[in-house]
């Protein structure tokens, strides 16, 4: 029997994992499907706008400005430095280096699909040297038939907004042969060096001294490092990638490198097992059941962390009479449970819509809680985007919630006192 | 409580967000352009599919291998291969089915042909000559991995044989052959039949059909339900009777758990009942296991002192059955083994997709992230996994000997040679 069993395997869960792990807990991580990673940027948000709409510049500094019940108020200003920095050195340590703005403490603002200047506080190095803090001029490229990519909104947004950029376009012949590609088969195709030494040639020709040069992110998938170093050298200028729409390369090099990192230390993750039911004995649950071909499977564990997101997680679902629950336990949200409730009059209203605000209420040990403030299991505990008290698509935190919630959720949580194996 | 898994084939195409997770995740869509990806063959294209439409709007789909990569990976609970099955059945109810898939969709009268005579059959389909026609004529690639009728009798000429030996006991367990340990690999059912005694089990093994997967791949869905009703009115007495169906085929066992009745609609009390029986072999051997019910006298499979390295590759179908991978979990057990878990996606033979002249390539290259990863293991003796054809084509990628899973736990019982693939003492 596992010491812990995770529901999720986004960067909550994962980061819970490996914290886990770590401090040598047997560890399963059970999930319904890929998730989140492979949706988003690959960037750490940790907080981008304030409660009044304004960008944050030093965001570890505004988060005390932030309300009692959220997620990094529970963690405390030292344990959210602290998680940050352990994933610096984590993804260092895993070959996939992550940096911050060049005057440390400060939000990178990188360019984003469409153009806009988005705050972000830790971004793969490919991506940081997009900060656009700086001025050096951008020259954005693109390539022919590659979907969803548009290199002259890009250039021309960002011309809006003050900055220095062109854009270009490098036919999709160059690197294959193929009509129809994905962002994942292009990142593979990059891997070839003679495709890669192709794009390196065409970018040279294009690029003028003083330029950085901005790419989709599709420079590699496992070799990435090595790529973009290759393109660097042969340009002469710097290199940076602008993430694509889903599947997004950056979200699955960093999940990709996590779950072989975690699988190398004896975690096994198990993705396609949708939890469906659970059993507990006064306040401790005994297990989780995930649906099969057949009959249902338990998972057994002596603690269970529930790291299945939110409502775009698919760990919160809601129906049309307004009702919304936490898909395995059923745990109390601070959703209001009224349709009415869910959304303010205006779309884009600053305040942000109240149905993305609620979740799951935790107490300072991050488990969650009844409205009295008592625990629900006393072996339960909750990470990342299932979370109440934060706002993270308007706030921009989403990952900066994950791998803090995640690195210390189970940070108290002790193993089995007898474990049975 | 909500969970998407009890959406219909049909319906879970509205699930879909688009996310296209599943197309950067297919194997096939990787390595050919002739697929254009589950998202696009399936949930899309499924919309045009309305049953009063007379031609199917794409033939991609039937470049689908059903390795159901797509389905693990959908974080939405999309049945994306399901969608895809079914878009071939309808593809072959239009436009007819080839001799060639009609053939490879036969398993047990193919099985049963050759037994009659199985050197000389063997002679008959392994020559280069023959597979050079049959390529020509019936589109079968000449290199794909055919088995091998056994020469040594069938798997019920072995219980038939040995019929006195067998395990009385009041703890029974049904036990699923299929066809390829049947009329190929007859040693594997003896593996089997021996770790379930050894463990006090009496095994019963009913008369049985093919399990209809060959068919169900092929499109051919009338003929794939009359094999499964020839299976319940076989088997399903037992599952009511509260006995449980293992098998050591995991595409067997997939399909009289799920496919037959998801694809075929069947929702009858004895598809349910027997459906409800049904397991793979390990799965049932972990529950015994993790009710402390498995022996555990096992020797150690090492030689000199150093482990056997054993590399092992799950099939496609664990996956399928949403079980995690069960004989690593029990292998694990086994002293002086050290398992090395390949994450690769797929062999590439996809059940009878491989063998098929205009799939071969495609299957090979699919497969090479497994063959890679087998080679990076340095020098090793044997591989292991639970699909009979995907050992077939992991043998014929690596030009290294493959094993079931069961085989191995037999031998770790001290009753199975690992290297001749016999029983001891027999």
């Amino acid at each position: 029997m596992n010491d812990l069993l995770i529901i999720g395997a986004g960067l909550a869960g994962l980061t819970a994992a490996y914290s886990a792990a770590q401090a040598g807990q047997t560890v399963k991580v059970i999930a319904a499907g890929m998730g989140v990673t492979h949706w988003h940027a690959g960037t750490i948000d940790l907080l981008g706008y304030s409660a009044d709409g304004r960008g944050v510049a030093r965001p570890l500094e505004a988060t005390g400005d932030l309300p009692a019940e959220h997620p990094y108020r529970l963690l405390g200003a030292d344990r959210l430095s602290a998680a940050l920095t352990d994933f610096t050195a984590l993804t260092a340590e895993l070959g996939l280096p992550y940096a911050g703005a060049q005057n440390a403490g400060d939000n990178l603002w990188l360019p984003s699909p469409v153009g806009a200047a988005r705050p972000t506080f830790l971004a793969p190095a490919g991506q940081a040297a997009g900060d656009l803090s700086t001025s050096q001029p951008l020259l954005i490229v693109g390539i022919e038939g590659m979907r969803d990519f548009y290199p002259k909104l890009i250039a021309e947004n960002l011309g809006q907004q003050g900055h220095t950029a062109r854009h270009a376009f490098l036919p999709l012949s160059l690197l294959t042969p193929r009509h129809d590609v994905t962002t994942v088969q292009l990142a593979k195709v990059l891997e070839e060096p003679s495709r890669l030494a192709q794009l390196a040639e065409a970018l040279a020709r294009l690029v003028q001294p003083g330029e950085r040069i901005g790419l989709p992110a599709i420079l590699g998938c496992d070799d990435h490092p090595a790529v973009l170093t290759r393109l660097q050298e042969a340009t002469g200028v710097p290199v940076c990638e602008i993430p694509t729409l889903p599947p997004s390369v950056p979200g699955i090099r960093l999940h990709t490198r996590l779950r072989r990192r975690l699988e190398e230390m004896g975690v096994r993750v198990e993705v396609g097992m949708e939890a469906i039911n659970f059993g507990a004995e006064g306040e401790r649950i005994l297990w989780v059941a995930t649906e099969t071909s057949s009959r249902p499977l338990k998972h057994r564990a002596t603690n269970f962390l529930l790291a299945t997101g939110g409502i775009l997680g698919g760990g919160i679902n809601s129906d049309q009479t307004g009702r919304a629950w936490e898909v395995i336990f059923d745990l109390p949200l601070t959703i209001p449970q009224a349709r009415s409730g869910w959304f303010r009059p205006h779309f884009l209203d600053g305040a942000g819509q109240p149905v993305f605000q609620g979740g799951v209420a935790v107490n300072d040990d991050f488990q969650p809680i009844h409205p009295d403030g008592s625990p629900v299991y006393a072996n339960l505990w909750a990470a990342g985007g299932t979370l109440a008290g934060a706002d993270p698509i308007r706030e921009r935190s989403l990952e900066g919630i994950a791998i803090s919630t995640g690195r210390f959720a189970c940070e108290n949580v002790t193993p089995a006192a007898n474990p049975i194996t | 409580m909500h969970n998407t898994s009890w959406h219909s084939v049909g319906n879970s195409m509205d699930e879909c967000i688009k996310c296209n997770i599943c197309t950067s995740y297919c194997p096939v869509a990787e390595v050919t352009e002739k697929f254009a990806g589950p998202k696009y063959s399936g949930p899309q294209a499924e919309r045009f599919r309305a049953l009063d439409q007379i031609a199917a709007p794409d033939h991609s789909v039937d470049y689908c291998s059903g390795c159901r990569v797509c389905n693990e990976v959908c974080p939405a609970g999309v049945k994306i291969a399901e969608i895809n099955a079914r878009a071939r059945a309808q593809m072959a109810a239009q436009n007819g089915i080839p001799l060639r898939n009609r053939l490879l969709g036969r398993n047990e009268l193919l099985g049963k042909a050759g037994s009659f005579a199985p050197a000389l059959a063997n002679f008959a389909l392994h020559n280069p000559l023959s597979r050079a026609l049959a390529e020509k004529v019936m589109g079968i690639a000449s290199q794909a991995p055919l088995p091998r009728w056994s020469t040594d009798g069938t798997f019920s000429d072995w219980l038939a044989a040995t019929k006195h030996q067998r395990l009385r006991s009041a703890k029974k367990v049904v036990y699923f052959h299929g066809c390829a340990t049947q009329y190929y690999e007859p040693f594997i059912g003896q593996a089997a039949v021996a770790v379930l005694e050894h463990n006090g089990y009496e095994v019963i093994v009913p008369p049985q059909n093919c399990c209809g997967l060959p068919l169900l791949s092929n499109g051919e869905f009338g003929a794939a339900e009359s094999y499964h009703r020839g299976n319940l009115a076989r088997l399903a007495g037992y599952a009511r009777a509260g006995y449980p169906v293992v098998g050591t085929s995991t595409s067997c066992t997939l399909t009289l758990k799920e496919e037959a009745p998801e694809l075929l609609d069947l929702h009858d009390e004895a598809t349910l009942a027997l459906k409800g029986a049904t397991w793979d072999i390990f799965e049932w051997l972990r529950e015994l296991a993790e009710a402390g019910e498995l022996r555990t006298d096992f020797q150690p499979l090492g030689t000199d002192g150093q482990p056997l390295v054993l590399p092992y590759h799950a099939p496609c179908q664990y996956r399928a059955h949403r079980v995690g991978k069960p004989s690593l979990d029990l292998l694990s057990l086994i002293p002086d083994l050290e398992i090395r878990e390949s994450h690769a996606r797929c062999c590439g033979i996809a059940g009878t997709y491989g063998y098929k002249v205009e799939k071969y390539r495609i299957g090979m290259d699919v497969g090479a992230e497994l063959f890679d990863f087998v080679a990076a293991q340095g020098p090793v003796s044997l591989t292991a996994c639970d699909s009979e054809t995907c050992r077939w084509q992991l043998e014929h990628g690596t030009a290294i000997p493959s094993r079931h899973p069961i085989e191995v736990l037999a031998a770790a019982y001290g009753m199975y040679a690992l290297g001749q693939r016999r029983m001891i003492g027999e």
